[in-house]
């Protein structure tokens, strides 16, 4: 095949550039570490390396930036698995099962496959960026408002899947997120809503809210248990899944992986949209349902293997129709034509061999990104061995500054302290964070959309039920959203007619008994 | 006589009770002032829009429904979560105090800048955490402030702030 043949010359080249291999080693390493810090995304760590890119040649500058994005995306899990602060806004999704498997003493396993689903769905969606990307390009052209709306509205419905033990309380909790992502300016005309006259608030603060339920809310939370203030967190324990439990995920692994390249395509839709679909998929797919949310592998696998899946499927539409699928990728953009390069079809023709190298340095990458992040694992792990009398301050600090450092300002501080309160509060009670910060990435999406779907339809709300994509998502939703109450009502009637029968049973026996 | 832990179980349920009937309350008041808040929004020009209050609306709306939801099945015992643990007043004290003290840090930093005010935060979390050694503890919390200082301000070009004070 003509692809593989161009690879595999990508890999001689690549060879050939021991300069563009060691920035990639950088742009990984550094990628890993942002990611793990709070309030510092992959976007800010490829916008703070744009500008050194300049002077490089676009083979080394491309690469290094890929590092960054791909470190910056699996990094965020590391944090989130050990001390439940999501470094980036996917990790939020991987915290759900990878915090609770820490708790259990199962950091390492927990790490080990965030690091291994990282390597496996990232790497699988370079190679269909490699081999698909002309055939799934108009794919991602058929994705208009209307669509953008389905999709969002889908990934709202997962709340009934996060939820928890109550509905009631998740839907409440996903609806005060709807109603806080409709703070800041209106998306159709710019009219400031609820901001009373503050401009901080013109822009969603949805990092620091999600820092401050997850991350400030269980420091709080671990300052009221006076006998384990002196207790070390847990121990790592192993790293490297087992075979047994490796062969388990592999199909959860392979179906995140495409739903993360699929949404990755989409325009507007990033990791963070990925990880929580495809924690909600192999929910829905899997066996044992109801041990999800209480430390399963399977759903720590999904979500890093859904946001790393992005990766691929983000850079396919940004380098095949010069359509960035997220905010990285749009810095990306950037880069590529700060370069000379002028992303579309032509691209591919032009400069196919600098393209392939580009390609085969990202495979490169993510298998860097595997070998640092399991050489980083075990010294990562030493966070665990700290006392909780100096590992809570340390989380309170990390809290702090990584939300001021995310627009330097002291105002989103304290949106953060309030959410922690907050999700202290919420945790105390039996209400999931989880579903406030879906609802902050998925709300402001499917309003945008939808408004911006009915003005291109003229006012008709007919695009809900004539578009074969936008209505079948909406339909899957409508499935997501009350499978969980018809589980529960069947399961209702199922307890109480066999509590009738045994009953029956019970009279037949006495009067069976008083005969004799 | 009720076993002990019948009875904090019991005192934990009814805490509960209160809590989701307070939160469902304030979850009703926050979406009737978002209604009434709707009213001053601009009215919709275009027919094919729905203008900015249509979605802050609908979201309020179903909180309200959801927050009655929740109230019935409250009172119904249904809403009882396994989260809800009997925590001794001591615990709560302890957390009222980290929180006053992150509340007093983010203050102190606007006016004397992170250095001295997270020094002096880490020092206080770590007492009210049991540590107390003259020595260690202070220096703990030095390293800390400093290892994360010269991270953001040096590693990440991150500029922390130094004061209204110093500035």
């Amino acid at each position: 095949m003509h692809e593989i043949d161009m690879l595999l010359q990508g890999f001689e080249r690549l060879a050939s550039e021991p300069f563009a291999l060691l920035l990639a080693v950088v742009g990984v390493a550094l990628g890993i570490v942002l990611g793990a810090l709070p309030g510092l995304t992959a976007t800010m760590g490829v916008a703070i390396l744009l500008p050194f890119t300049f002077g490089l040649d676009p083979l080394s500058g491309l690469l290094m930036i890929s590092g960054v994005f791909f470190g910056g995306i699996y990094g965020g899990s590391i944090t989130a698995i050990l001390l439940k602060i999501p470094g980036t806004p996917a990790a939020a999704a991987t915290a759900m099962d990878g915090f609770e498997m820490t708790r259990r003493g199962q950091a390492g396993l927990a790490l080990g496959t965030a690091t291994f689903s990282s390597f496996l769905g990232g790497t699988f969606s370079v190679f269909v960026l490699i081999f698909l990307a002309p055939v799934l390009a108009n794919f991602a052209l058929e994705f208009s408002a209307s669509e953008s709306f389905a999709l969002a509205v889908f990934g709202l419905s997962i709340i009934s899947s996060i939820s928890g033990r109550s509905l009631v309380k998740g839907l409440m909790a996903g609806f005060v997120g709807l109603l806080i992502a409709t703070v800041g300016l209106d998306p159709m005309g710019g009219f400031p809503r609820f901001t009373g006259g503050m401009t901080e608030l013109f822009n969603v603060p949805f990092i620091p809210v999600m820092i401050g339920l997850f991350a400030a809310a269980e420091a709080f939370k671990s300052l009221e248990d006076v006998d384990l203030r002196r207790e070390v967190a847990a121990a790592l324990g192993r790293i490297i899944p087992p075979w047994s439990l490796f062969r388990k995920m592999l199909p959860t692994v392979g179906r995140s992986s495409a739903l993360g390249v699929a949404i990755g395509m989409i325009p507007g839709a990033g990791a963070d949209i990925a990880a929580f679909i495809a924690y909600s998929e192999t929910k829905r797919f899997s066996k044992t349902p109801e041990t999800f949310g209480r430390g399963e592998p399977s759903g720590v696998a999904a979500c890093e293997a859904g946001s790393n899946g992005c990766t691929g499927g983000a850079m396919l539409t940004m380098l095949t129709l010069g359509i960035p699928g997220d905010a990285v990728t749009a810095v990306m953009l950037g880069a590529l034509t700060l370069q000379g390069l002028q992303p579309g079809p032509l691209l591919f023709q032009d400069h196919a061999d600098l393209l392939f190298t580009l390609f085969a340095g990202m495979l490169v990458c993510y298998v860097l990104m595997l070998v640092l992040g399991l050489a980083s694992l075990r010294f990562m792990g030493r966070i665990l061995q700290m006392p909780k009398s100096i590992l809570t301050p340390a989380i309170l600090v990390l809290c702090i500054v990584g939300t001021y450092a995310l627009n330097n300002s002291m105002f989103d501080t304290f949106i953060m302290l309030a959410a922690g309160v907050a999700g202290y509060f919420m945790q105390k009670y039996g209400f999931p964070a989880s579903p406030v910060v879906l609802a902050l990435i998925m709300g402001p999406m499917a309003e945008a959309n939808f408004r911006r779907a009915l003005s291109l339809s003229s006012g008709s709300y007919d695009f809900l039920y004539t578009r074969p994509i936008t209505a079948g998502l909406l339909l899957l939703a409508a499935m997501t959203l009350f499978m969980p109450l018809l589980r529960h009502l069947i399961g209702k009637r199922n307890r109480s007619r066999r509590a009738a029968l045994a009953r029956e049973e019970g009279a037949d026996l006495d009067s069976k008994n008083g005969a004799e | 006589m009720k076993p002990a832990s019948d009875e904090t179980t019991a005192g934990a349920r009814r805490a509960e009770t209160i809590a989701n009937l307070i939160i469902a309350a304030i979850v009703v008041g926050v979406s009737v002032a978002a209604i009434l808040g709707t009213q001053h929004f601009p009215a919709v020009r275009l027919s094919t829009d729905v203008g900015p209050a249509r979605f802050p609306i609908i979201y309020s709306g179903v909180l309200i429904v959801l927050s009655l939801l929740l109230v019935a099945g409250t009172l119904r015992g249904r809403q009882f979560s396994e989260a809800a643990k009997p925590k001794g007043r001591n615990a709560y004290l302890a957390v009222a105090a980290g929180v006053a003290l992150t509340l007093i840090c983010l203050v102190a930093i606007v006016y004397v800048g992170y250095v001295a005010s997270t020094i002096v935060y880490v020092i206080a979390l770590m007492v009210l955490m049991g540590r107390r050694n003259l020595l260690t503890t202070p220096l703990i919390a030095i390293g800390l402030t400093a290892l994360v200082y010269f991270t953001f301000s040096y590693g990440l070009h991150v500029p922390l702030p130094v004061g209204s004070l110093f500035e």
